[in-house]
């Protein structure tokens, strides 16, 4: 990865020379240097994050082709430097279409900090979701194509020829979690991986209207299932009766169709998107392998409004697992609610925001209230805490904690640095 | 003799009426005036704020704007290049001629990686932490107002005509006094009071081009009074009347950037 990095400073570094008096050919550097401090509030109050980002962004674009290119390192305290790649990609411009071939984030969607038809893009959830959206999203190879029939109508097709699964946070991590299970399973991970050959490509698809009335997007993907179904096989040891449960985990092909809207209602915005998911596999303890095929749906409806310097936002979203089998691992509907409020103070050098998720079916929550502090231009310090909470203190074993309440104990405050350049 | 005092007094009366309602239609024709008055169908800028605290300490804000004029509606699109953490947004706006319908917003972040469509910011709301309400960057209609003409006098040069403009219902502003330059039919000065009737805000045009026949106002100083902080919005890399298209003023127009 150094060395990618060597070879994407040399390049931009010719181009930026011999071009640098065409004002429109300019490579332009950005980035940002950022420390990130996190202690838990809870004895022994450990650190839960103690790390340093370089993000550097290259750029270099014109009317008919551009060039992007965003490297970024993380160093931990405790662990070694991951060099990484977000994007890496190359524009191509026509009168009707524009084509980006190369490793990219591809953000579909109007829902704000959930994800319903912005599956596209794989998510990093090595630390849950306390990642800036950008830094969470990982890059994929794909070619894109959108092509615009006029001002207000597109479509966009997407081909990414190889799967990439979404990271979960790992064995050690504060922020694992797995499934109970009566013994301690045997994982066989064969499956794990699919193969990168050409009939195991992605497509999506998306047509979009833009006009003073609405935004809208009808979209649909075939896809490969982001959740690997556990498949799992239950024996008995003849001699000694001991269980032993062996799982194979396996992403299955999966195909979904959905879409969103963002409309102007009296002041407000009111934005809704939706996604249809064609026989889904879940877990059921109770059947062959453990997994059943169901159609899913994942909704969601919010409202915006700005008022003075206050920006208000609130989001009800739904999943709703279709033909349910009392069986099934997950609860046949789950509702969740969000809630934005942010205030812009002193001609926008101080802002106040409170995100908050809301966990309705297991009346959990995970509440985010930071301040950002902007002293200077280009340097922002936030401060924030990350609130857990949890009201499923009768929890029996083998009962599932909510999505929020399962980090009950990780409660944070943080300190977050960063220079924009 | 109360008979002659009646008539005495109802002349005058209706030479006061008169002589208001004159002078009333001449300020309403003032304010078509400038509000009428012929602008380019389209252009762009680099446009450059700087927000002046009481310490004179200096944040400055740079961007790029294009507009285009399709009659009856107003298309803005403006990319942020500096300062850095904000570089490649994009926000546009579009306003419509009829008073009933509410300007349609969007906001790209780059980092969000899509655009938003964003509610109507308050018109009384400061632009970027300037003190230049997004209002006060607007073309307003006269409808909404009721005009005076108080005087005329010269300012820096320009024979102006002094003007009283008062909302016809409760806004940010109680009233506004005007300069309004009869050669260049555009303000040169604005005051701007506050709800209970204090200035609270003066807006000094500080330098004009003439191009193509359009005179525009390319640098502008608004000062707090009672705050004791300013603003410059400064124009330059003025182009007019370029024949932008429409496919100018879209979302993808906005993702792809400058």
């Amino acid at each position: 990865m150094k060395y990618l990095f060597l070879f994407i400073f040399s390049i931009s570094f010719f181009i930026g020379t011999a071009q640098e008096n065409e004002e429109s050919n300019k490579i332009e550097f950005n980035g940002f240097v950022r420390n990130y401090m996190g202690v838990f509030t809870q004895s022994p109050n450990d650190f839960s994050i103690f790390q340093n980002t370089v993000n550097l962004e290259i750029k270099q674009q014109n009317d008919k082709i551009g060039f992007y290119a965003n490297p970024y390192l993380y160093h931990y305290a405790n662990k070694p430097i991951e060099w990484r790649l977000r994007e890496m990609y190359v524009d191509f411009f026509t009168n009707k279409m524009d084509i980006r071939i190369g490793k990219q984030q591809i953000i579909w969607g109007q829902a704000d900090g959930v994800f319903i038809t912005d599956i596209v893009t794989p998510k990093d959830l090595s630390e849950f979701l306390l990642r800036d959206f950008n830094e969470i999203r990982t890059g994929i190879n794909a070619v894109k194509a959108n092509y615009y029939f006029n001002d207000e109508n597109s479509l966009e097709l997407v081909w990414i020829p190889q799967f990439t699964s979404t990271k979960p946070p790992g064995p050690g991590s504060n922020w694992y979690f797995t499934l109970p299970f009566p013994v301690k399973p045997t994982f066989h991970l064969e499956k794990k991986n699919i193969p990168l050959r050409l009939e195991n490509g992605e497509f999506f698809a998306r047509y979009s209207l833009n006009n003073s009335w609405i935004d809208l997007q009808l979209m649909g993907g075939y896809t490969w299932d982001d959740d690997p179904a556990l498949h799992m096989m239950r024996t008995k040891d003849t001699m000694t009766g001991v269980l032993k449960i062996d799982i194979t985990p396996e992403h299955h092909r999966m195909a979904l169709f959905g879409g969103s809207f963002s409309t102007d209602v009296a002041g407000f915005i009111l934005r809704g998107e939706s996604a249809y998911y064609l026989d889904k596999y879940f877990q059921n303890p109770f059947v062959k392998e453990a997994v059943v095929q169901k159609d899913y749906l994942n909704y969601v409806v919010g409202l915006d409004k700005t008022i003075g310097d206050w920006r208000l936002s609130a989001q009800f979203i739904q999943k709703r697992i279709l033909d349910y089998d009392e069986d099934i691992f997950f609860n046949e509907v789950e509702n969740l609610a969000t809630l934005l409020v942010s205030k812009s103070m002193f001609r926008e050098k101080l802002r106040v925001e409170w995100f908050t998720y809301f966990g309705i079916t297991h009346i959990d929550a995970f509440s985010r209230l930071r301040a950002f502090y902007m002293p200077y231009d280009q340097v922002s310090i936030e401060m924030g805490t990350n609130l857990f909470v949890n009201s499923e203190f009768d929890l029996k074993p083998g009962d599932v904690p909510g999505l929020f309440g399962r980090y009950d104990k990780n409660d944070m405050i943080y300190t977050r640095v960063k220079y924009s350049f | 003799m109360n008979t002659k005092i009646l008539k005495i007094g109802l002349l005058a009366l209706i030479s006061l009426f008169f002589n208001d309602a004159i002078f009333a239609q001449t300020a309403k024709e003032i304010a078509y005036k400038v509000y009428n008055r012929k602008t380019p169908d389209s252009g762009q800028s680099d446009m450059t704020m700087t927000l002046i605290n009481k310490k004179g300490k200096e944040r400055v804000r740079s961007l790029h704007q294009f507009f285009i004029d399709e009659g009856d509606t107003e298309k803005k699109i403006m990319f942020f290049k500096s300062p850095a953490d904000v570089k490649n947004t994009s926000f546009m706006n579009w306003t419509y001629d009829d008073t009933s319908e509410d300007d349609d917003q969007w906001l790209f972040l780059p980092a969000l990686k899509k655009v938003k469509r964003i509610s109507n910011s308050s018109k009384d709301n400061e632009f970027m932490g300037s003190d230049f309400t997004y209002e006060d960057m607007e073309r307003r209609s006269p409808e909404k107002d009721n005009h005076k003409l108080l005087r005329e006098e010269t300012l820096n040069g320009d024979d102006c005509w002094v003007m009283e403009v008062t909302p016809k219902e409760e806004e940010q502003y109680s009233k506004k006094i005007g300069w309004i330059s009869k050669e260049k039919e555009i303000p040169v000065k604005v005051e701007f009071y506050d709800e209970d009737g204090d200035l609270l805000k003066v807006l000094n045009i500080q330098d004009f081009e003439h191009i193509d026949g359009y005179w525009i106002a390319t640098k502008q100083l608004m000062e707090n009074v009672q705050k004791n902080h300013k603003t410059t919005i400064e124009l330059t890399h003025l182009k007019i009347n370029i024949g932008l298209q429409s496919s100018k003023f879209t979302q993808r127009a906005m993702q792809k950037g400058l």
